[in-house]
């Protein structure tokens, strides 16, 4: 039954692409008598597909030689090097796509659209840099991602942020993760791609609007570093959760720290967790108590983000082309050069039935409100964890990288005093 | 102290590690299942993991972005949207369609009254197309890529009143190959697809059966 | 770095090539940005003078001038554009190459002026303080983003997806196919599907459109509102009609006036108005005459509907554009084109409304003529691909229930007949005879008997129900939940005239001007006549009497019984395809140019 249902099914299609064969021969092919060849029409290749293996290729040994210098040779040099590299390969030669980034929709698509075949170069960008920050820290942002290589190039003047608005800003990657995935596993849009800052300038090419969100990026990142990664990008939530449970991580100092105090303006990421200096001052039970209000707290956040994502979901959905089809069939907009918008004649002469169009589009209302409920959910529980981690706090006793912050740039390495054998050669 | 912090990191670490390999898994075991296969899993062949001998069925493929034709209605929205200017989509002449009129609907503006090269009559806003005459009463007609604009007038004129030689197509010694296609997003007919690398033109007519030979 | 210190004036002139080239970025990303601006707000390529240059010049194409400036435009709109490519791509890469030179000047500063590091002054902050404004920092900002979701929310509500689910919701509870199912597949396995439907079921929140409501049985059996009569079945529930006339004579020809434009529709009538439809490859037209005095009293020309293709369909030149009759529920007058044009327009020719069906994929025309079932339109819109049966609300237009069919083409016409049980609306088209209840679109039964490209409608009678076409067979159905063949027979075919059937006997005329009688239970052949004409227009059955009008315009009329009996043959003077319309004694006739009335 099953098989002759697909049977129905293949044939049903073939049908279809029959019937909508584009071009009729109304002029026969003529007969040429004066010897005229007919030139062949050219079809230029795209890039090889071996080619991506070497870009895979690239990607390891690169992630591999960038964790040798951050956690064995602890140089700062080697890795600023590496990250021109990265700049120049995955930036201008390969021209930011695909990307680590990027691939985060692909992995959600992949999951959730089963007619979606991952290309496997998506697939290892997305998990290589993951398993590596589980065993060495984010060496990936280090000198790898070439978007965190240009950002790195232009911070002449960092400012430290303060502890508030690093906190503030902070959520504003959650957010655009949740609504990456959103978007991605509705097969809406792919928005990181869509609002991807830098690959204009890879391609010496792109739409005036993505070359300005660069430029003022980039401009930004003069006194704020990396701002990108810092406060929007969606790769780097996972990798800061990563790496807070990685296995090495790069340190400050090579051995014991002596609270000199030298390191503490040295990184521009303002991601050094300074010492505590006493304990905490709370007591037992009002932690405790605290403890139990956050635990309380975070499934009402979550309920209450979950709702107000749910009330978000027809603006949400209002990007996706199914119900952006369906709108303008229920309101057709008439544009005084054009009697119906394109999507309306895309419509018509693919003889959909209007019932299907709506069906699909509700479909795609349902999705977004169950995805609205979700992502509402997460930003909540974002919110009680902020808040529950500024809460639990361990006592601390010296300058240490904050192993989710930090990006392994290794700065703060040049800045402590106590230097191994190895290194003062 | 040190112990228990160092095993609740294992753990969370592995937890993560286990998770990743499993996705991971997950993708491999499905790709390896359907590949890019256009069928999707609506397929009963799905299923048979790497054993399936329909064409459409790849494993493991690197995609890119291709515009199908029968779907495409010639909004002009390829010129607009693409990410490169000038668009990487462009015209593609599948010259064995082609009936070589004199009275080409995708060379000439409609109601041509004298049938000339001149700018007055010319379809194309940047005259990417080229015309030369073959033998009475044939013209063969021929795209100067680097000027065409993707704006599809041409394709509409030859679709219109010609046999739709003249198509569009994503030509990818200019795409880039972005992970999400700009215009594949506003394309209003959904015309846009990723199709596997090894088959990266969906010209219709003749050529595109050489295509799927080789 | 190593040895002497870097000079003073090094770091001062890496400073000032910095900044020169800062500030060349800074005036390039200027000039660029004016550059895109320019060009984006005029747009060469598909400049506004330029085609209205074309336009004058389409209409003088000798004025030499004109040809001598377009050419200059085209020419300098071409350079513009291209221009202005090569100073945005040539500035992109200067502005590349002076960022670079920034980058590495400040770069090489940095590396020459290494400082020490040194221990900040003041202490650091106290930690747990700052830990709790962190706190409570990131608690107001999630509160502000809450708070300012929710405006938008309440500033972007809308009702779309209850809209949606009401539209859609009202296509699943007129039982139309699930959209899901869009290929039919689903569909196949008949019987389930009419097994499932208890019989008569009148599901009436279909009906809740009704505004102004509909004629009752007796206002409809007393005009003639659609193509063959009133269920378009070929039978006339009135009597005291003439039965000799010539046209040439004046004898009983009440008037005679020219229709404007060409259509092989049928008149409908409703009181003293007629109703029919006229259209070429670009102009579509209905018109009203007055009963009594033969006036056109208005014409509407059917134009600027939303979605109307642009070009016309082609049709073949025996259907025409204007093929399908008009129907009219006495409220107003329904009519379809060739090109999916459907309108409603009131009894004083203003339109109600109207929509485009899409353009029909039909080789000869689209030519299934209106029916209506209460307030509901029903359309019959059989073609390559993509078939369905629509029912649409009298009154605004509104889409109630559409069923797809997997069925081939065809130009055959419902007919809506009461079986005694209940309202079934039957349509035909290779393979199946399908009944659907006309009020939500749900299947009733179908049966599989017919075949090819399906021109006559049925006809019905007495539980029976008579399909025929041309290379297939003549069937007679006896209709239920579970039809059965009662008879066939292919030794007469017709495939254009439908036909006619009374509780005892089949009439069934063919295109080339048989007309052949059966039993109609059990398909015995009474007799057979050869009038010896063509014949495209159906036959009526009016008061014991069939009528049957040949294509030289030449009324046959005999008894309608088991034996041939002429009543009288009356010649229009003029030919005519089309079926007569019989009204309050009076019979309506499409001739090819003109409109007749008979009678007194």
């Amino acid at each position: 039954m099953k098989k002759s249902l697909a049977l129905a099914i293949l044939i049903f299609l073939f049908t279809i692409q029959f019937l909508n064969s584009y071009g009729i021969q109304r002029f026969p092919k003529p007969e040429f008598e004066s010897g005229y060849v007919q030139p062949e029409t050219l079809l230029p290749n795209p890039r090889a597909e071996v080619l991506a293996f070497m870009d895979i290729g690239v990607l390891i040994i690169s992630l591999s030689v960038v964790s040798w210098l951050v956690i064995k040779k602890r140089s700062r040099n080697g890795v600023f090097w590496m990250s021109l590299f990265a700049l120049a390969y995955f930036g201008f030669y390969r021209e930011g796509c695909i990307c680590a980034i990027g691939s985060i929709q692909n992995v959600t698509l992949a999951l959730f659209d089963k007619s979606y075949a991952i290309p496997l170069s998506a697939l290892v960008f997305f998990a290589a840099p993951l398993a590596y920050t589980a065993f060495f820290g984010r060496t990936f942002c280090a000198g790898v991602c070439p978007f965190g290589a240009i950002q790195d190039l232009v911070s002449f003047r960092p400012q430290k942020l303060g502890t508030r608005l690093n906190a503030v800003l902070g959520v504003i990657p959650y957010i655009y993760l949740g609504l990456a995935i959103l978007y991605a596993a509705t097969g809406t849009d792919f928005v990181i791609c869509r609002y991807d800052p830098f690959v204009g300038i890879w391609r010496f090419n792109a739409s005036f609007g993505m070359f300005i969100f660069g430029g003022l990026l980039l401009a930004v990142g003069i006194f704020i570093a990396r701002p990108y990664c810092r406060f929007l990008c969606p790769y780097g939530v996972l990798l800061n959760w990563t790496s807070r449970f990685s296995r090495k991580h790069i340190t400050i100092t090579p051995a014991e720290c002596i609270q000199c105090r030298l390191c503490e303006n040295s990184c521009p990421y303002d991601a050094i967790d300074i010492p505590t200096n006493t304990r905490n001052p709370e007591s037992k039970q009002t932690m405790g108590r605290k403890l139990i209000f956050i635990t309380f707290l975070i499934p009402m956040l979550m309920l209450a983000g979950g709702w107000t994502g749910s009330q978000l979901h027809e603006p949400l959905a209002g990007v996706n082309a199914k119900v952006k089809l369906a709108k303008q069939i229920l309101n057709p907009v008439t544009d005084k050069n054009q009697a119906e918008t394109f999507e309306i004649e895309a419509f018509k002469s693919q003889g959909k039935q209007q019932a299907q169009v709506f069906a699909e589009a509700s479909e795609v209302l349902h999705q977004f409100y169950i995805g609205g409920w979700i992502l509402g959910g997460f930003i909540g529980l974002v919110f009680g964890g902020l808040i529950a981690g500024r809460i639990i706090t361990r006592y601390q006793a010296d300058y240490v990288p904050n192993k989710g912050n930090c990006f392994s740039c290794s700065r703060c390495v040049d800045y402590c005093p106590i230097k191994l054998p190895l290194e003062t050669k | 102290m040190q112990n228990r912090r160092e095993f609740l990191n294992l753990l969370c670490r592995g937890t993560i590690l286990t998770g990743l390999a499993a996705t991971t898994g997950l993708l491999v075991y499905r790709s390896a299942q359907s590949g890019n296969c256009q069928l999707g899993s609506s397929c009963a062949n799905c299923g048979k993991s790497g054993k399936c001998n329909l064409p459409q069925a790849l494993l493991y493929k690197e995609t890119v972005w291709q515009l199908d034709p029968t779907k495409c209605i010639q909004c002009g929205r390829c010129a607009e949207n693409c990410v490169m200017t000038p668009s990487a989509v462009k015209v593609t002449h599948v010259y064995a369609m082609c009936g070589y009129c004199d009275l080409c609907g995708g060379y000439l503006k409609p109601d041509t009254k004298n049938i000339s090269t001149a700018a007055e009559n010319q379809l194309c806003p940047t005259s990417a197309i080229k015309r030369k005459f073959v033998e009475e009463p044939f013209y063969q007609y021929t795209i100067d890529e680097p000027l065409c604009i993707g704006c599809a007038k041409c394709v509409k004129g030859c679709g219109a009143f010609g046999n739709g030689s003249l198509q569009l197509q994503v030509r990818h010694d200019r795409c880039v190959n972005c992970n999400e296609c700009a215009i594949a997003r506003n394309c209003p007919a959904d015309a846009f697809k990723r199709v596997p690398a090894s088959k990266p033109y969906l010209l219709q007519g003749i050529e595109a059966k050489n295509e799927e030979k080789g | 770095m190593n040895g002497s210190k870097p000079s003073e004036k090094t770091i001062k002139l890496l400073h000032s090539i910095a900044f020169a080239a800062a500030m060349l970025a800074f005036v390039l990303c200027l000039l660029i940005s004016v550059n895109y601006f320019q060009v984006k707000s005029s747009d060469p390529l598909n400049a506004p003078v330029m085609k209205s240059l074309v336009e004058k010049f389409r209409n003088n194409p000798d004025d030499e001038q004109l040809k001598a400036e377009i050419r200059q435009l085209d020419l300098l709109a071409r350079k513009a554009f291209f221009t202005n490519q090569w100073q945005i791509r040539t500035g992109g890469y200067l502005l590349l190459f002076s960022v670079l030179i920034v980058v590495i000047c400040i770069k090489s500063v940095e590396l020459l002026t290494a400082k020490m590091p040194v221990v900040p002054g003041e202490s650091p902050v106290n930690f747990w303080d700052s830990r709790k404004i962190n706190r409570k920092w990131v608690a107001y900002s999630g509160i502000t983003l809450v708070l300012v979701s929710l405006v938008f929310a309440f500033l972007t509500h809308n009702e779309l997806g209850s809209t949606l689910q009401r539209s859609t919701n009202k296509d699943a509870m007129a039982g139309s196919a699930q959209p899901e199912t869009g290929n039919n597949l689903a569909k196949s396995d008949s019987a389930s599907v009419s097994d499932s439907l208890a019989p008569g079921s009148q599901d009436s929140s279909a009906l809740t459109q009704s505004m102004d409501g509909f004629p009752t049985q007796q206002e409809i059996n007393a005009n003639s509102p659609a193509f063959r009569g009133p269920g378009s079945n070929g039978v006339v529930f009135q009597r005291g009609f003439p039965s000799s006339w010539n046209g040439s004579s004046g004898k009983n020809i009440k008037w005679k006036t020219a229709i404007p434009l060409p259509g092989y529709n049928s008149p409908v009538v409703w009181n003293d108005k007629i109703f029919l439809s006229g259209a070429n490859a670009t102009k579509r037209e209905v018109y009203c005459f007055d009963k009594t005095s033969g006036k056109i009293l208005w014409k509407t020309t059917i134009e600027k509907i939303p979605g109307s293709p642009a070009t016309a369909p082609k049709v073949n030149g025996e259907t025409g554009f204007a093929a399908p009759s008009l129907t009219t529920d006495g409220r107003r007058v329904y009519a379809i084109f060739a090109n999916g044009d459907l309108v409603a327009l009131d009894f004083e020719g203003k339109k109600v409304w109207a929509k485009n069906l899409g353009l029909p994929k039909n080789h000869y025309g689209h030519s299934s003529s209106l029916v209506m079932y209460r307030d509901l339109l029903i359309v019959q819109y059989d073609q390559s691909g993509n078939t369905s049966v629509m029912a649409f609300a009298a009154k605004t237009g509104d889409q109630v229930w559409k069923t797809s069919r997997d069925v081939k083409i065809s130009w055959s016409s419902p007919i809506i007949v009461n079986t005694g049980k209940q309202t079934e609306a039957m349509l035909v088209a290779e393979p199946y005879v399908i009944s659907y209840n006309p009020a939500t679109g749900k299947e009733l039964w179908r049966f599989n008997c017919i075949s090819g490209e399906v021109g006559p409608s049925l006809a019905y009678a007495d539980g029976v129900v008579f399909s025929v076409n041309d290379y297939a067979k003549l069937a007679a159905v006896k209709i239920g939940p579970t039809p059965e063949l009662l008879w066939e027979s292919d030794e007469y075919l017709s495939d254009i005239p439908s036909p006619v059937a009374t509780a005892k006997y089949l009439f069934l005329p063919t295109s080339y001007g048989m007309m052949v009688c059966y039993d109609a239970k059990n398909g015995t052949k009474y007799w057979e006549k050869d009038f010896g004409t063509p014949t495209y227009a159906s036959p009526m059955v009016v008061d014991g009497n069939i009528y049957q009008m040949d294509k030289k315009g030449v009324m046959h009329i005999f008894k309608a019984d088991k034996t041939y009996a002429s009543v009288g043959d009356s010649p229009l003077g003029e030919g005519s395809v089309c079926t007569p319309a019989f009204v309050g004694g009076n019979i309506i006739i499409r001739g090819d140019k003109n409109l007749y009335c008979i009678g007194k």
